[in-house]
């Protein structure tokens, strides 16, 4: 198990060095070298590419990976739903929602605005779901339903926005819906940070929890755990970092629906194994994706949220079919 | 089966009502569950036997009277400290993909272990012991899906066996469970209730098997309780022929000397 | 034993029956209103006529050109989309499953708007048979993906495919639209889902396979009921697996690929209706598919009218009244129904 986070580790310090190096203006190892560690003879340029360019874009793609991947663990084992991810407590459908509303009413929204409506969205349709939910306790199935009808009505206000707005903004807002880490900066990359230490470590903290209640309820009771306030510790969880992760950039799908499924096949069925692989996996694949986003068909950049559909899809499929697979 | 002293209550509720909504299936209920017994709840399908058994482990709260675990009322008593005292095992239990035994049973320890607590020598030794006793120690890194019905139920009871409750509550324990499995079994309650002192409840189907091997039988009708006592006092034809809508003959078993019906 | 019964009415055959008879009338009624009110409003008698006893009037033209061929498409939309959903969820087992989860609407998205980008947004009619073409491709490759691999013995495989896959096309087709405005000019109304501006020749292509869909899926009502208890207990009661879960995939095909080439991809009426159905009806699928079929009408037929009604606006996209319309129904269902226990 151990050799496997190294490697993984490994894997994403490669990944982060390459989102340094390759882009519209490619780096040779030794020029990124110099450049990030401040010897020999950098290139002002160059260090301000690796610096104020790139650096935070990476750092935000990998706090937002580990944020997402981490989010949908823990939907997964709550939900007792394979096909669960954060979008099912209404999260990313309540943030569109909002984001559209900001973009389409709002004559060229502050960026900061745009993602304090994303993120209080998000926020709002939690709390919403989780309250209409609650009857004397609540259950993964009422949640799930509730989750559903809410999420729709937030689709349908999206969906009428998109219908009706200029054609301008609503591409806009599609971009910005797409999930990107486009628009990055080191105040951004530290204010994430600083915002995802509490229920990271939070999570990694209750990973026990995750083991009994993703048993039924009433196993998970009779070897003592309070459910209905784990589960809602663990929704309030779940809303913190994935709320955050889209106030920052969007909705990148796939990976917190991904992310779990690849950590389980590769480390077996104890949440204290998958999560911390599941968020290295998570950082992975938003890097990855931002990097091939990038250098793939320049001068265009094809936002994260997209790449992550197109190439982890298929690379999931790979995953599951790919190779015989043995349980235990 | 030594029954020297009159044994005091483990597990008692008095005037207990259970409802699913609106549906009452147990009304004013008084049962007393004898401390370091084994208890056997026979009765028909749909008696209230199963939620008896769940009210009684705190997994469902009676909509009246109070039940009392060592004395203290079950609503006082956290999940936490419930889980430490009563282990419990319902029919049908599922595990996620890929779970292996050893995953299971280590899942049983939960209870004794608190936010920061490290895997200790106790919690091991407790596990190990619960692998032994069910004859699993072999099957501990195997997963639970790629099991039979059997061995995936003796994992289950060896999860049960790992909270070191010093009541344990079943639920229909032998339904996959062949022969063999099944003679263990019983011979594995017997032991924790003479050798570790422990407090066992088991839904069982099978009167004789009840009788054979339970010190106290209750018989569980309509939500009510018809007959409690001695398997000599309680199982006779009269009262299963009430009961069960069966005729029988009882008899004394040849090997063991206890009660044996036949139905005619 | 500790079933909830879901209400008096519905508990028997007899009741049933009855529900049913009350649902087909008070769907024949809100078609009729729904054909009668709008802009210009008139009495029934002129649409019975018009339909009847056509003579060429400005009024029958407008309800025969109009109105008529808008309520018979949202009436097959309605009942196909809901049905296919509930046949969905019967053969995954999962109350998230959708026909969209077969990657059908991102399929049929993915067809136009490629096309539309590649040659120009004239193609007139011709987007009925690219989206049906298009779903059909994408709903084959889940179920063959679905089915292959020790994955694919249970229905974990199918919903784990269709994610795939829908997530592949919809990334895709999103890709276009970031990158070409006019093409997302042309199809946003139509992603939005609609069944404004539908004639009767459109209609009429897709009807025959909606109407056949809808008859197989009522002869498959006790298969799917066996099928939704799993796939051990299916086969175990010497149901072949595969073989009906590929019938059933071809008849979700059938519908849902035929109501998204008719009025593009509605949701919420495949997800949510067979759940409120179940609700009501319980879980035996010689019921919940009837059920679904007018119930799914119904919403589409109401929710149509009252986006023209309420909000005034001809073309006001009926996927959004139908989640205003059909969503809190739904969740004051889902908090009264549903146990407490997962």
């Amino acid at each position: 198990m151990t050799r496997l986070l190294v490697a993984l580790t490994l894997l994403l310090a490669f990944l982060v060095a390459a989102s340094l190096a390759y882009g519209d203006v490619s780096l040779s190892w030794r020029e990124l070298y110099h450049a990030f560690t401040g010897t020999g003879d950098p290139d002002p340029q160059s260090a301000m590419i690796v610096h104020d360019l790139r650096l935070p874009r990476v750092l935000l793609a990998l706090l937002v990976g580990v944020a997402l991947a981490t989010a949908g663990t823990i939907t997964q084992a709550v939900m007792r739903n394979p096909l669960a991810e954060p979008g099912v407590l209404g999260i990313n459908s309540g943030a569109a929602a909002a984001a559209m509303a900001v973009i389409v009413l709002i004559q060229d929204p502050p960026v900061a605005l745009l993602q304090a409506a994303g993120f209080f969205g998000a926020a709002a349709m939690a709390l919403a779901v989780y309250a209409l939910a609650w009857r004397s306790g609540t259950s993964s199935l009422r949640i799930i339903l509730i989750g559903i009808g809410l999420s729709s009505l937030a689709t349908a206000g999206t969906t009428f926005l998109s219908a009706f707005g200029d054609i301008g903004d609503v591409q806009r807002a599609m971009v910005w819906l797409a999930g990107s880490v486009y628009d990055a900066n080191m105040i951004k990359v530290r204010l994430l940070a600083l915002w995802l230490i509490i229920p990271v470590t939070l999570a990694f903290l209750t990973v026990r929890e995750l083991d009994l209640i993703r048993l039924s309820d009433n196993s998970a009771k009779s070897l003592g755990q309070p459910v209905d306030r784990v589960r809602g510790l663990m929704i309030v969880l779940v809303t913190v970092l994935s709320g955050a992760a889209v106030a920052v950039s969007g909705l990148i799908g796939f990976v917190g629906l991904v992310a779990p499924h690849i950590a389980r096949r590769l480390v077996g069925a104890s949440y204290a194994w998958i999560l911390p692989v599941a968020a290295l996996v998570g950082a992975c694949l938003v890097v990855a994706a931002d990097l091939i986003g990038r250098i793939i068909l320049p001068p265009a950049q094809i936002p994260a949220g997209i790449v992550t559909g197109l190439v982890g899809a298929p690379f999931f499929a790979y995953l599951l079919w790919g190779r015989r697979h043995g349980h235990g | 089966m030594a029954m020297d002293e009159e044994p005091s209550a483990k597990i008692s509720g008095k005037g207990v009502d259970i409802a699913y909504g609106q549906r009452r299936v147990v009304e004013k209920l008084d049962l007393s569950i004898p401390e370091r017994r084994f208890t056997a709840l026979i009765g028909p399908n749909g008696s209230g036997k199963s939620t008896i058994l769940r009210a009684f482990a705190a997994l469902m709260k009676p909509s009246g009277g109070s039940i009392l675990l060592d004395g203290r009322d079950l609503t006082d008593l956290s999940t936490r400290e419930v889980a430490r005292k009563v282990g419990v095992l319902l029919q049908g239990p599922v595990a996620p993909e890929g779970l292996t035994v050893g995953d299971l049973v280590r899942l049983g320890r939960y209870p004794h272990r608190s936010l920061f607590s490290r895997w200790s020598a106790d919690d091991r030794k407790a596990c190990d012991e619960a692998l032994m006793l069910t004859g699993t120690t072999d099957l501990s890194d195997r997963a639970l899906d790629s099991l039979s019905g059997g061995q995936r139920q003796r994992a289950w009871i060896a999860m049960t066996l790992a909270q070191q409750g010093e009541a344990i509550l079943l639920d229909e324990p032998t339904t996959y469970l062949d022969l063999e499995h099944q003679v263990e079994l019983m011979n594995l309650i017997t032991t924790l209730v003479t050798k570790h002192g422990k407090t066992v409840v088991a839904v069982l189907h099978d009167i004789n098997q009840a009788a054979r091997y339970a010190e106290h039988i209750v018989i569980v009708k309509d939500g009510r309780i018809t007959a409690a006592g001695k398997p000599d006092m309680v199982i006779s034809s009269g009262t299963i022929a009430d009961v069960f809508n069966v005729k029988t003959v009882v008899i004394r078993d040849p090997v063991a000397g206890t009660p044996l019906c036949i139905p005619l | 034993m500790t079933d909830r019964r879901a209400g008096h009415m519905t508990a028997t055959d007899g009741g049933r029956l009855l529900a049913f008879a009350a649902l087909l009338c008070l769907l024949v009624l809100a078609a009729l209103s729904a054909i009668a009110l709008g802009t210009v409003a008139m009495p029934p008698s002129t649409v019975t006529a018009a339909i009847f006893q056509f003579d060429g009037s400005r009024d029958h033209l407008l309800v025969t050109t109009v109105r008529l061929p808008r309520i018979i498409a949202a009436l097959l939309v309605g009942s196909a989309l809901a049905v296919s959903g509930a046949i969905m969820q019967a053969i995954t087992n999962n109350p998230l499953a959708s026909p969209g989860l077969l990657g059908i609407n991102a399929g049929a998205a993915f067809a136009v708007v490629s096309v539309m980008s590649l040659f120009g947004a004239g193609i007139g009619d011709l987007y009925i048979w690219l989206a049906l073409l298009g779903a059909a491709i994408a709903a084959i490759v889940v179920y063959a993906l679905g089915s292959f691999g020790a994955v694919g013995q249970s229905s974990l495989g199918l919903v784990l495919a269709g994610a795939i896959v829908a997530t592949f096309l919809t990334s895709l087709t999103t890709a276009v639209l970031i990158f070409d405005q006019s093409t997302l000019e042309a199809v946003r109304l139509w992603t939005a889902g609609s069944v404004t501006g539908r004639t009767m020749a459109q209609a009429r292509t897709v009807a025959p396979y909606i109407l056949t869909g809808l008859v197989a899926a009522l002869l498959l009502g006790r298969h799917l009921t066996t099928l939704s208890l799993g796939a051990d207990a299916s086969r175990s009661l010497g149901q072949n697996p595969v073989v009906w879960r590929g019938a059933s995939v071809a008849i979700v095909i059938l519908l849902a690929g035929s109501a998204v080439a008719l009025c593009g991809p509605i949701g919420f009426v495949g997800l949510v209706v067979p759940h409120i159905v179940r609700m009501i009806v319980g879980v035996d699928f010689r019921w919940v598919i009837p059920f679904c079929a007018l119930g799914g009408a119904l919403l589409v037929v109401v929710a149509d009218a009252a986006g023209r009604l309420v909000f005034g606006s001809q073309s006001f996209p009926v996927g959004v009244t139908i989640a205003l319309v059909g969503a809190p129904f739904f969740l004051y269902l889902a908090r009264t129904r549903l146990r407490g226990e997962a």
